[in-house]
């Protein structure tokens, strides 16, 4: 496991709280019920945060969330470099 | 202004130019259709569906993604004076198996004669499914759908024919199929036309949804209401914002959009789920009115999204409130909107609440007071009884179930005589909510019937009860689920309790509680929170031997303070 994805584990073990529960690099979170679908933008975020890319949430399913290694593959498919990340640039003033 | 006599009339008499659906997918990706061009659309739809023997009055079963096409279809078989339904779009959590069984029940119920799927419609979910005996499997993309004809005559429709089906719950309920005709749809928008003082032919309103299309809210508030009142509306997919919560301040800003409706837990969701050091880049200033609906009304959680966004231009009127239901085509109640303060909150004496039923208003905040927002006034044309257990009438300040009578109304579940015998009494729906009426407002106090609201939806325990009972280790029959609300959430969360058949079980929780979890997910897509293990015997039974759902939640809450402490 890369340390990226050593990352992303630790955080999921501890969003979901539960003892005793192992989470691998292809553990089902989604599907099996260990996460629900409204946890999805923290994953997304953290992704995000992980890997330093800006993903857009419109080009991702849930599917593609369900597993820490699918995680890491959509940031490959989709992600963009941060540098372009138009949602922190300020804002033109409006009216 | 001509009162049109149908769907179709309404929809032909919009302004051609005038943009109707902008479809919202991301920052850099979205696409608008006139009600000319969705006109045009819908009509080569028509022509796709009777080229494949669909006629009047037959139904269509549309399982499609949240987009145009789905509502280009849906309008399309409309057009043909056949009776379209909407249905969830396959969920990936969901076992195929499990699908497979719900639509054929669902299909054969309506006796549908075509089933409109899309062309990336995963072949596992269908399998061999039978889907009645004489439905047809369409699949419609966006190459197929310019295959039909232009221009073909039309039949008229007539106003007290049916429109379509709406569904009112997520699992069981697919089978509760809410049949409207024209002429119901219409008097409710010409209602809500009128409480939401939507100008006419003036497209000063636009809508956001992200609500699905096979529920109310979406269907009827944000897909019906926009195409007879001639509406802009800025839509995206449910599941493109749940993983993009921040769309929503983004879509207001930028397409100015004034009217949404929303349940409740989502006041809470957007606020927490967007970074604060984003919250200034958005203006909110066009809101004239964002519905809380579908969930019991929390009033902390509209002040915390009030909390969050009034220095970006949210006024406070804009929040409001309506109580509404499938079943009455949609809203029952409406609060002000552009009236000098939002939705009313009173605040009631606690024990005379819990133990007589009886509103006794208190100061705000006194100990030990409850406190409830209303769901506004009575739409015109529409009725509202409470009624105690005896089915006696309660005056005002007297909790009760609330019955719905109106125009409004609708006239069975599809095909269920049975059900509709047990749902609607000498004109009456039960609708098995609890409120009470208060100045002339309805105020919406919980549920009477066993259901679970999650996030808007509806949920029937006994779906998941039966999942978690048919695990080995469980005792069958011995398992309640139950809602439990998450004031973090804003929503309730489902949490089941069952006994395991030897006592030895419960050294394997863990494992067993994996299981159950994942079965429940695959069996319904909805994630239960937590699985409490007992022991045999645990689980309080009624005097016919039943578990006794209302004693045992309290012995659980008692065990578990951790619960209840949330509350």
């Amino acid at each position: 496991m890369t340390p990226e994805a050593q990352q992303m584990v630790q955080y999921i073990v501890e969003m979901i709280r539960k003892p005793g529960v192992t989470v691998e690099e292809n553990t089902p979170l989604v599907s099996s019920g260990l996460i629900d679908s409204m946890a999805l933008v923290d994953l997304l975020t953290k992704l995000e945060d992980i890997t330093h890319l800006r993903i857009p949430a419109g080009k991702v399913q849930p599917k593609d969330m369900d597993t820490v290694e699918k995680m890491f593959a959509t940031a490959q498919r989709v992600g963009k470099p941060r540098a372009v990340k138009p949602l922190d640039v300020p804002p033109p003033p409006r009216r | 202004m001509i009162r049109p006599n149908n769907l179709i009339a309404a929809l032909d008499a919009a302004p051609a130019n005038r943009p109707f659906i902008t479809y919202w997918v991301d920052e850099d990706e979205r696409e608008t259709v006139t009600f000319g061009e969705f006109a045009g659309r819908a009509r080569r739809q028509a022509a796709v569906l009777r080229n494949n023997g669909v006629s009047v009055g037959e139904r269509v079963v549309i399982i499609m993604p949240q987009g145009i096409s789905a509502m280009a279809t849906f309008v399309g078989a409309m057009m043909l004076g056949a009776v379209p339904a909407f249905l969830a779009y396959p969920n990936f959590k969901v076992e195929p198996s499990k699908y497979r069984f719900g639509l054929a029940g669902v299909t054969a119920n309506l006796r549908a004669k075509a089933v409109v799927i899309d062309e990336e419609f995963p072949d596992e979910m269908l399998g061999h499914v039978a889907l009645g005996e004489e439905a047809k499997l369409l699949r419609v993309g966006a190459g197929r759908e310019a295959d039909g004809e232009k221009d073909f005559p039309m039949g008229d429709i007539a106003s007290e024919s049916l429109a379509f089906i709406q569904h009112s719950a997520g699992t069981t309920g697919l089978q509760k199929g809410v049949a409207l005709t024209h002429g119901a749809v219409l008097r409710q928008i010409e209602h809500l036309r009128g409480v939401l003082k939507i100008k006419s032919n003036d497209a000063t309103d636009i809508i956001y949804n992200w609500l699905p299309l096979y529920h109310d809210m979406g269907l009827i508030a944000c897909f019906m209401l926009p195409l007879v009142c001639h509406l802009p509306v800025v839509m995206q997919s449910p599941l493109d914002w749940v993983m993009q919560p921040e769309s929503t301040l983004q879509i207001f800003t930028e397409c100015k959009c004034t009217l949404a409706w929303m349940p409740n837990f989502a006041f809470q969701f957007v606020p927490r789920r967007t970074p604060q050091k984003r919250w200034a880049q958005y203006d909110l200033s066009s809101v004239r009115a964002l519905i809380n609906c579908s969930e019991p009304v929390r009033a902390s959680s509209m002040l915390e999204f009030h909390n969050a966004f009034s220095s970006i231009g949210l006024k406070k009127t804009a929040l409001q409130s309506s109580y509404a239901m499938a079943e009455n085509v949609f809203a029952v109640t409406q609060s002000e909107i552009d009236g000098p303060s939002g939705p009313a909150v009173i605040w009631a004496d606690g024990q005379e609440f819990r133990g007589a039923h009886r509103i006794a208003p208190v100061a705000e905040g006194a100990a030990g007071a409850v406190s409830f927002t209303s769901s506004g006034r009575l739409l015109p044309g529409q009725l509202v009884r409470i009624a105690s257990n005896s089915g006696v009438a309660l005056g005002e300040g007297f909790v009760g179930e609330i019955l719905v009578s109106g125009d409004c109304l609708f006239e069975g579940y599809y095909n269920r005589p049975d059900l509709t015998a047990k749902a609607i009494v000498d004109g009456w729906y039960y609708t098995g909510d609890l409120g009470f009426l208060l100045n002339g407002e309805l105020f919406v106090v919980g549920r009477k019937k066993d259901l679970l609201i999650i996030g808007g939806e509806n949920i029937y325990p006994q779906d998941i009860e039966e999942i978690v009972g048919s695990h080995p280790a469980i005792h069958d029959g011995r398992v309640i689920a139950m809602g439990v609300y998450n004031p973090n959430l804003g929503t309730e969360e489902i949490i089941a309790v069952a006994e395991v058949e030897r006592e030895e079980d419960l050294a394997k929780a863990g494992e067993i509680e994996t299981e159950i979890r994942s079965s429940v997910t695959s069996g319904l897509g909805v994630a239960v929170r937590t699985i409490f293990l007992k022991p045999p015997k645990w689980i309080v039974k009624s005097t016919a031997g039943k578990p006794a759902r209302s004693t045992t939640r309290e012995k659980l809450l008692q065990e578990h303070p951790e619960l209840s402490a949330e509350n």
